[in-house]
């Protein structure tokens, strides 16, 4: 989005709370301490990974994009998991088609 | 007719799903602290728990059913419903660590965090793995159907407690649970208008999925029986 | 009235069986014993906190029952005393009667294990009446939830390890309210702070043994 909020996400502690930081407070609801209450004490002061820092970048846009391309693996896993009871049946189907042909001779 | 209707259903899931990632990533959305975009995985994460309990309730039915009745047909309904809910209790539980990983616990490197939810989720895998390797362990056919529907309906007696027992072991980051505001007080009308209908979506697909693996099942008992 | 002799009839054979050969209560026994020594070589002499001590309490108590409590029906199986069972007694007095020598069995090993516990590993400033109610209403959920599986599993093959696959699952909601309710225990809480432990336990129970009574006619008749 705007590289200003990139930046504080980046800067360890501060990406906490970067929306209020940011001083464009019209996008935050009224909801602030939604789950921060609890959690917040979680929340480490160490630098982000790698991983993280693209994940956080985009205001975490990537985690939803995670979350649907997991979704969307696992779709195709099932997918192909039908596709092979679908050959096996059709493989037994033949065998049981040149047996028929078989006993008839 | 019936296959009309049915290829009409499925097109329509197709693009009924297809709305709802496009609305679930396009719509805009009240921005919250710490949540921020990951508030979109309300429309992917959310829904595929609904479908894991769509599974778990299709799945006892039908155990039920094939108690009753002694036909094969229902303990084929129950066992893939059971395995259909599994693939999508897997997906959720993924999913939801990947969401809590990158939002609540950054910079912690914790991906399981022994949410009640999450504890839950992994239990009704747990049950449907062990559902699973009883049915593996008997040859004979009615009697693996019918020691697995006991099974099936005895595991689904304790479920209830598990919803009742487990928030009171585990905060949660989940909404309604102590310390959390409601669904209603932080889900945006807005959000609703993509939550529901994706969860309507997901399910579908699960029922998709889930029938046709039973109708390949009932082919293949039919090509037997020939 | 009949219903309720022919369950006793089961208990009583079952009991005069056991005190012959001693195998489920030695089991159990051993198994306590062993398990309790590896903890306490383990942990040496480090102070552990009241939620460590009754998760231990309850991990060994599981192991346990588990090697224990599958013994109800597989031994009937493994005699070949089923046929016999069936024709003489109703199916509802057979749960009975196996549920109630369960019931001795995890009566006895529950507070086997709270005494070796107590003399091994101690309970310092224990509420002994809330950990009685506790490991009492914990054994009858035990027995209520393995009863059914021990018929189970009595059914199919390789009984052992699917026993304890079938079980853990199912205990999963009885050993988060145990453990919470013995924890609460050890710290010295009385009984008034375990009372939502103390219904989830009697629920607990009641809907396992009723669940048990409706899904068994379908497990005995072959």
């Amino acid at each position: 989005m705007n590289s200003h909020v990139k930046e504080i996400a980046w800067t360890g502690s501060e990406f906490v709370l970067p929306l209020q930081s940011q001083g464009d407070s019209s996008q935050t609801t009224g909801v602030e301490t939604a789950y921060d209450s609890i959690w917040a004490a979680e929340v480490p002061v160490a630098d982000p990974s790698p991983l993280e820092r693209i994940m956080l970048a985009e205001d975490k846009l990537y985690v939803v994009l995670a979350v649907v391309l997991v979704i969307w693996f696992g779709i195709v896993a099932m997918l192909v998991r039908t596709d092979r009871k679908i050959k096996d049946l059709e493989r037994r189907l033949s065998d049981e088609g040149l047996e028929g042909q078989s006993k008839t001779r | 007719m019936k296959t009309r209707t049915e290829a009409l259903l499925k097109s329509l899931i197709v693009l009924w799903m297809t709305a709802v990632v496009l609305a679930g990533f396009l719509l805009d959305i009240p921005r919250i602290s710490i949540l921020e975009h990951t508030a979109r995985n309300l429309y992917f994460h959310v829904p595929l728990w609904f479908a894991l309990m769509a599974a778990f309730l299709v799945s006892a039915w039908y155990s039920a059913k094939f108690l009753s009745t002694e036909d094969l047909d229902y303990d084929v309904r129950a066992s893939h419903a059971a395995m259909v809910g599994m693939a999508f209790g897997i997906l959720g539980l993924v999913t939801g660590m990947v969401w809590a990983r990158f939002t609540w616990y950054v910079g912690t490197n914790k991906w399981w965090n022994n949410d009640p939810k999450q504890v839950m989720a992994a239990v009704q895998l747990m049950i449907y793995g062990a559902y699973f390797v009883l049915r593996s362990s008997f040859d004979h056919n009615a009697k693996r159907a019918r020691v697995s529907a006991v099974y099936n309906l005895f595991a689904a007696a304790t479920v209830p407690f598990l919803l009742y027992v487990l928030p009171r072991q585990f905060q949660s980051l989940h909404p309604g649970a102590e310390g959390n505001p409601a669904f209603d007080e932080v889900t945006d009308p807005v959000m609703r208008l993509v939550f529901y209908p994706a969860i309507m979506g997901f399910i579908a697909l699960f029922w998709w999925i889930y029938s046709q693996r039973v109708r390949l099942t009932l082919l293949e008992r039919r090509l037997e029986n020939e | 009235m009949n219903w309720l002799t022919g369950a006793l009839a089961v208990l009583e054979k079952d009991v005069r069986l056991e005190l012959r050969t001693r195998y489920a209560i030695n089991t159990l026994l051993l198994f306590v014993i062993s398990a309790l020594l590896v903890v306490a070589i383990a942990v040496k002499n480090e102070p552990l906190s009241p939620s460590l001590r009754s998760v231990l309490l309850w991990v060994v108590i599981l192991f346990s029952a588990i090697a224990g409590l599958s013994h109800a029906f597989v031994s009937e199986e493994e005699r070949g005393t089923v046929l016999l069972l069936q024709l003489n007694a109703k199916p509802s007095s057979v749960l009975a009667g196996k549920l109630l020598f369960n019931l001795m069995l995890t009566f006895a090993l529950n507070s086997v294990a709270a005494l070796a516990f107590w003399v091994v590993i101690g309970f310092q400033e224990v509420d002994s009446a809330t950990l009685i109610v506790i490991l009492a209403l914990g054994a009858i959920g035990l027995s209520g939830a393995t009863t059914l599986l021990s018929a189970i599993i009595a059914k199919a093959v390789n009984r052992g390890p699917l026993f304890a696959v079938l079980s853990f699952p199912i205990l999963v909601p009885l050993l988060l309210s145990v453990v919470n309710g013995t924890r609460s225990a050890i710290e010295g809480a009385g009984l008034d702070t375990v009372t939502s432990e103390v219904f989830t336990l009697i629920g607990y129970a009641g809907v396992l043994i009723t669940a048990s009574t409706l899904l068994f006619d379908y497990i005995w008749k072959d």
